[in-house]
C-alpha cells in the first residue's frame, strides 16, 4: 500500500515537471482555484489543469502583506504567496488562472494577481443559492469560462470530451467512495491523514492513471494489516480545507490515538460523494451538481441548518465518537460555524475540538497543539 | 434618571422646548434600554462631545440630535412591535433607497433602519459606550481573535441585551463582504430558527481588473433582480405593498439628499481655513447612504443648516483649524472612533473628506434607467465600494486630485475582509500613478479597544510631520 501512496506522491511532486514539458509540446496550462471550477472542462478544452490549494507554510502567507490585509485567512494568501517568493513552480507558466468568486479572501487575493499581472479569469458564484436566477448565474459563469477556455486553447470542448472527463472524474470518485467505505470499520488498514492526501493526488496525477492506481490500492487494502486498533476513537475532521502540504493537524489526531473515519471540507478535496450525471447537457449538470445537489458550502446562504444535519448523519451513520474542527486563523465565517456547531453537537453530546491555524508549526507552537490532541482523544476514550 | 439632566442633554443637542417635550417619553423609556446612565449623558455633554466634535455649529448639534433620534427609536422597537408595527432592519452596505421606498409606502406602519449602524452610533458616537454590546456577542461566540465586525456583533449584542427587536424581518444586502449576511443566519441558528427573519441579497465579486461595474448591463441586471426578488420577499412578509410611484420618490430623494452630501463636501474641501471637522462631514454624508426611521428630515435639516452655517463661516474666514493647514483625504474617516480627526488636527493637520461617502460624478448624474431597479442597481454599482479594485482607484485618484489633498489615509477596516483587505494596495497604487503620499493605518472603524489612542499617536504624529516636511520642500 505504502509503495502505491508513494508512487502517487511522486506523481502529484512531479507534476510541475510534466506540465513544463507539456507546454513546450503546445499544450496550455490553466491553473484554477476552488472546487466551482469544473477541472473537466478544462481537460475538455486539451488543457492541463493545476488545482492551487498549497499550505501549511508560514513565509507563504506572508509574503503577502506588503499588499494585503493580515487579517485573511492563510491558505488564500499563500495562494499569491509562494509565487512572490518564487516557490511557485506552475503560475509563472500557467496560461490562464481561473478562480472562484465566491468569498472575500479569494476575491480579494485575486485583485493581487491580477495586481501582478497575472492571468486572472473569474468564475461567479453567487452564495443565496436557492434562487432561480442565482443558479442561472453560475450555469452562465460556467458557459462563459467553456468559451474562455476555447479561446484560450483553441480547441473546443464537445459534448462527447466533457461527457469522457466526467465520466474519468465519476471513476475517481467511485474508487474513494470505496476506500472511504472501510473506514467504517475501525480496524482499517488506511487512516484519515492517507485520505485526504489520495484526494490531492488525485487532482495532480492523470485521471486514467489515477483511476488505476486507486484501483490497485482497493486491491491491496483488501489483505492490509489495520492500521487503527479496535476502540480507537473515531474522529470526524471538519471544516473549510486542508490544503496541499498542511497535513500536520490530522496527522497529529492519528498518531496519538484517533482515527480520522470521516471528513468534511469544503475545499482542497474531492466532492467525492456527488457525481455529475452523465445523461443530458453536461455543462449543466456540472453546474447542478456543484451548486444545487452538494451539501451547501458554509460560504452558501442558507447553509448551515443542512451542514449541521449533514454532520449530525455523519455522526450517526459512521458511528463518530467525536468531532475535531480544523480552522484557519482569521477565517471568519468559518468561526462563526464552529460556534454552531459546537452548540449543537454539545447538545447532542457529541465531544468537539476546535483547532485552528495560521501555518505556524513551529517547536513552540507544536507542542500546545499536540497536547491539546493528546488530551482531547484521551478523554474521548475514556467517555467511550 | 433626572429629568433635568435629559433636558439639559437635549437642549444641547439642539432641541428645540417643543421637540423636548414631544421626543421624552421616549427618551426616558429607552435611557435604561440602551444602559445609558446620567453619569453618561454628563460624559457626553461635557467631555466626550465638545472634545471631538465642532459643537459651535447648530448643524452638528442636530447631527447628533438626529443620531439620538434614531438611536431611542430603535430602543423602542420592542414597543413599536406590541403595537403592530412591522419592523424592517437592512445593513450597510445598502443604500437607502429601497428601504426608504419600503417607508414611502408603509408609513407609521413600519419602522425601517439600519439598527446595528445606528445603535452604534448612537452608543459609540454620542456616549462612547458600544463595548457592552460587543462583549455580549464575544461572550456568546463572535470570538475576539477572530477579528470580527462591530457592526455584526452590535446587531448580535444589541438584540441579545433587548436594545432593539428582532425584526419582522431583516434584508441584507450582502454585495460586499460575506460576514454582514451570515450574522443574521447565525442569530437564527444559535437562538431558535425564525427567531430572526432575514432575506438576503448577494452579488459575486467576478468582475476584472479595471472593466466598469456600472456599464455592464447584465451585472445591472442581474442586481436589479436581486433587488426586485428582495424587495417583493419583503413585501410579502410584511404585507406592504411597494409601488413604483414609491420607489421613484425614493430615487429623486436619494438624488436630492446625495447632492447635498456633494456640496457639503466641496464645500469644506474648498474651505480655507477648513470649516468642519471630518467627523462630523463624514457622518453628514450618510444623509444619501442609510434609512432612518426617525431621524432623516432631522438628518437633513442639519445638513441644510450646516450648509448654511459652513458658507457663512468660509466667507467670515472662521475656521476649525489655522489657515493652510495640510489637508488628508481619507478612504472612510472613523467617525465612531472620533479622538482619531482630532488627533490629527491637535497635530496641525485635518482630515477631509473620505472617498467611500464622497459622491463621484457619476453617482450625482442621472440615471441610465427608467425602470426604478435598475436605476437602484446601477446607482448602487456607481459608488467605489461596489467596483473592482482597479475601477475604484480610478474613482479614488479622480477624488484625491479634485479635492486638492495634500495625502491620503487608508486603514481603518482591519475587520472587513473586502472593504479593509484592499487599502494598502490601493494606498501604494495611487501614491505611484499621483505622486499624492498615501499612509496606511491598521485600525478599526467602529470600536477602539484594540487600538487606543496612546497607542495610533505616535503613527499620526509621524503621518503628520512626513506631510509638513513635504509641504515645506
Amino acid at each position: 500500500m505504502q509503495n502505491i501512496l508513494k508512487e502517487l506522491e511522486a506523481g502529484s511532486l512531479d507534476r510541475p515537471k510534466r506540465l513544463k514539458a507539456a507546454k513546450k509540446e503546445g499544450k496550455k496550462i490553466i491553473e484554477y482555484i476552488g472546487n466551482f471550477v469544473p477541472e473537466e472542462m478544462i481537460y475538455a478544452a486539451g488543457a492541463e489543469p493545476y488545482l492551487m490549494c498549497r499550505g501549511g507554510e508560514p513565509e507563504p502567507p506572508d509574503a503577502v502583506l506588503e499588499y494585503m490585509l493580515r487579517f485573511m485567512n492563510p491558505y488564500a494568501r499563500s495562494l499569491a504567496g509562494y509565487h512572490m517568493l518564487g516557490l511557485d513552480p506552475v503560475t509563472p507558466v500557467a496560461d490562464l488562472i481561473v478562480a472562484q468568486q465566491l468569498d472575500c479572501h479569494i476575491g480579494r487575493i485575486s485583485e493581487v494577481m491580477e495586481y501582478m499581472e497575472l492571468p486572472i479569469y473569474k468564475v461567479g458564484v453567487p452564495p443565496d443559492w436557492k434562487k432561480d436566477y442565482t443558479f442561472d448565474y453560475y450555469h452562465k459563469a460556467l458557459l462563459k469560462l467553456k468559451d474562455k477556455l476555447e479561446k484560450e486553447t483553441g480547441n473546443e470542448i464537445t459534448e462527447d470530451k466533457l461527457l469522457e472527463e466526467v465520466k474519468a472524474s465519476n471513476a475517481i470518485n467511485e474508487r474513494l467512495r470505496k476506500i472511504d467505505a472501510l473506514r467504517e470499520n475501525t480496524e482499517c488498514p488506511i487512516g484519515g491523514t492517507d485520505f485526504i492526501k489520495l484526494n490531492h493526488y488525485s487532482f495532480f496525477n492523470d485521471t486514467e492513471y489515477m483511476v488505476e492506481a486507486l484501483d490497485k490500492l482497493i486491491e491491496k487494502l483488501e489483505t492490509e494489516e489495520p492500521k487503527f486498533a479496535k476502540g480507537t476513537p473515531r474522529i470526524l475532521f471538519a471544516g473549510h480545507i486542508v490544503a496541499v502540504g498542511d497535513y500536520v493537524v490530522p496527522r497529529l489526531i492519528e498518531e496519538n490515538g484517533g482515527f480520522i473515519a470521516a471528513d468534511f471540507l469544503d475545499e482542497g478535496i474531492r466532492w467525492y460523494n456527488w457525481d455529475v450525471p452523465v445523461e443530458g447537457d453536461i455543462i449543466k449538470n456540472i453546474a447542478e451538481t456543484k451548486f444545487l445537489v452538494k451539501t451547501p458550502v458554509t460560504l452558501f446562504q442558507p447553509a448551515w441548518r443542512e451542514r449541521v444535519d449533514y454532520v449530525m448523519k455523519l455522526v450517526e451513520e459512521k458511528k463518530i465518537d467525536a468531532v475535531v474542527w480544523y480552522q484557519l486563523a482569521f477565517d471568519e465565517i468559518y468561526d462563526m460555524e464552529c460556534t454552531i456547531l459546537a452548540k449543537n453537537l454539545g447538545e447532542a453530546g457529541i465531544p468537539f475540538l476546535k483547532l485552528e491555524s495560521s501555518y505556524e508549526y513551529s517547536r513552540e507552537a507544536m507542542g500546545p497543539l499536540r497536547t491539546r490532541i493528546e488530551s482531547f482523544i484521551e478523554a474521548v476514550k475514556e467517555a467511550k | 434618571m433626572n429629568r433635568d439632566v435629559c433636558v439639559e442633554y437635549l437642549k444641547y443637542l439642539a432641541f428645540t422646548d417643543e421637540q423636548i417635550e414631544e421626543f421624552m417619553p421616549k427618551f426616558e423609556y429607552a435611557i435604561p434600554v440602551l444602559g445609558l446612565t446620567e453619569q453618561d449623558l454628563r460624559f457626553s455633554m461635557d467631555e466626550w462631545l465638545p472634545q471631538n466634535f465642532d459643537m459651535q455649529y447648530e448643524g452638528v448639534k442636530k447631527l447628533m440630535g438626529a443620531t439620538l433620534r434614531e438611536t431611542v427609536d430603535i430602543a423602542y422597537t420592542t414597543e413599536y412591535k406590541k403595537q403592530g408595527v412591522k419592523i424592517v432592519y437592512g445593513i450597510l452596505p445598502a443604500i437607502q433607497t429601497n428601504y426608504t421606498a419600503i417607508k414611502e409606502a408603509g408609513g407609521d406602519g413600519v419602522f425601517v433602519s439600519f439598527a446595528d449602524h445606528w445603535l452604534l452610533c448612537g452608543l459609540q458616537y454620542l456616549f462612547h459606550k458600544v463595548d457592552p454590546c460587543l462583549e455580549k456577542a464575544e461572550e456568546e461566540g463572535m470570538t475576539y481573535g477572530c477579528r470580527h465586525c462591530a457592526l455584526n456583533k452590535t446587531r448580535i449584542g444589541g438584540y441579545r441585551k433587548g436594545m432593539m427587536a428582532a425584526p419582522d424581518v431583516i434584508w441584507a444586502w450582502g454585495f460586499n463582504c460575506d460576514e454582514g449576511p451570515k450574522t443574521d443566519e447565525y442569530i437564527n441558528m444559535l437562538y431558535g430558527e425564525g427567531e430572526w427573519p432575514h432575506v438576503i441579497s448577494r452579488l459575486p465579486h467576478d468582475t476584472h481588473w479595471g472593466e466598469k461595474d456600472d456599464e455592464m448591463v447584465d451585472r445591472i441586471e442581474f442586481l436589479a433582480k436581486e433587488l426586485k426578488d428582495g424587495q417583493r420577499e419583503i413585501e410579502e412578509i410584511i404585507g406592504i405593498e411597494v409601488k413604483p410611484e414609491h420607489m421613484q420618490r425614493a430615487v429623486a430623494n436619494c438624488q436630492r439628499r446625495a447632492f447635498k452630501a456633494g456640496s457639503l463636501v466641496q464645500l469644506v474641501c474648498k474651505s480655507n481655513p477648513q470649516v468642519l471637522g471630518a467627523n462630523a462631514l463624514t457622518m453628514f454624508c450618510n444623509i444619501f447612504a442609510l434609512p432612518m426611521n426617525a431621524g432623516l428630515e432631522y438628518f437633513e435639516d442639519a445638513v441644510d443648516t450646516m450648509l448654511r452655517e459652513g458658507r457663512k463661516a468660509m466667507k467670515e474666514g472662521v475656521g476649525v483649524i489655522e489657515k493652510d493647514a495640510p489637508k488628508l483625504g481619507c478612504y472612510f474617516v472613523p467617525y465612531a472612533v472620533p479622538w482619531i480627526d482630532r488627533i490629527f488636527r491637535d497635530n496641525g493637520v485635518a482630515m477631509t473628506f473620505s472617498t467611500v461617502l464622497t459622491p463621484n460624478k457619476k453617482m450625482m448624474q442621472a440615471p441610465s434607467f427608467e425602470e426604478p431597479f435598475m436605476a437602484t442597481a446601477e446607482q448602487w454599482l456607481r459608488m467605489p465600494i461596489g467596483q473592482n479594485m482597479r475601477y475604484e482607484i480610478d474613482s479614488m485618484i479622480d477624488k484625491a486630485k479634485s479635492n486638492n489633498v495634500d495625502g491620503m489615509v487608508m486603514g481603518f477596516f482591519d475587520f472587513d475582509r473586502w472593504l479593509g483587505a484592499h487599502q494598502k494596495m490601493c494606498a501604494k497604487i495611487i501614491e505611484k500613478e499621483t505622486g499624492i503620499p498615501h499612509f496606511y493605518m491598521e485600525s478599526d472603524f467602529w470600536e477602539d479597544r484594540d487600538y487606543s489612542p496612546q497607542a495610533l499617536k505616535t503613527r499620526i504624529e509621524s503621518i503628520c510631520q512626513v506631510i509638513k516636511m513635504r509641504l515645506e520642500q
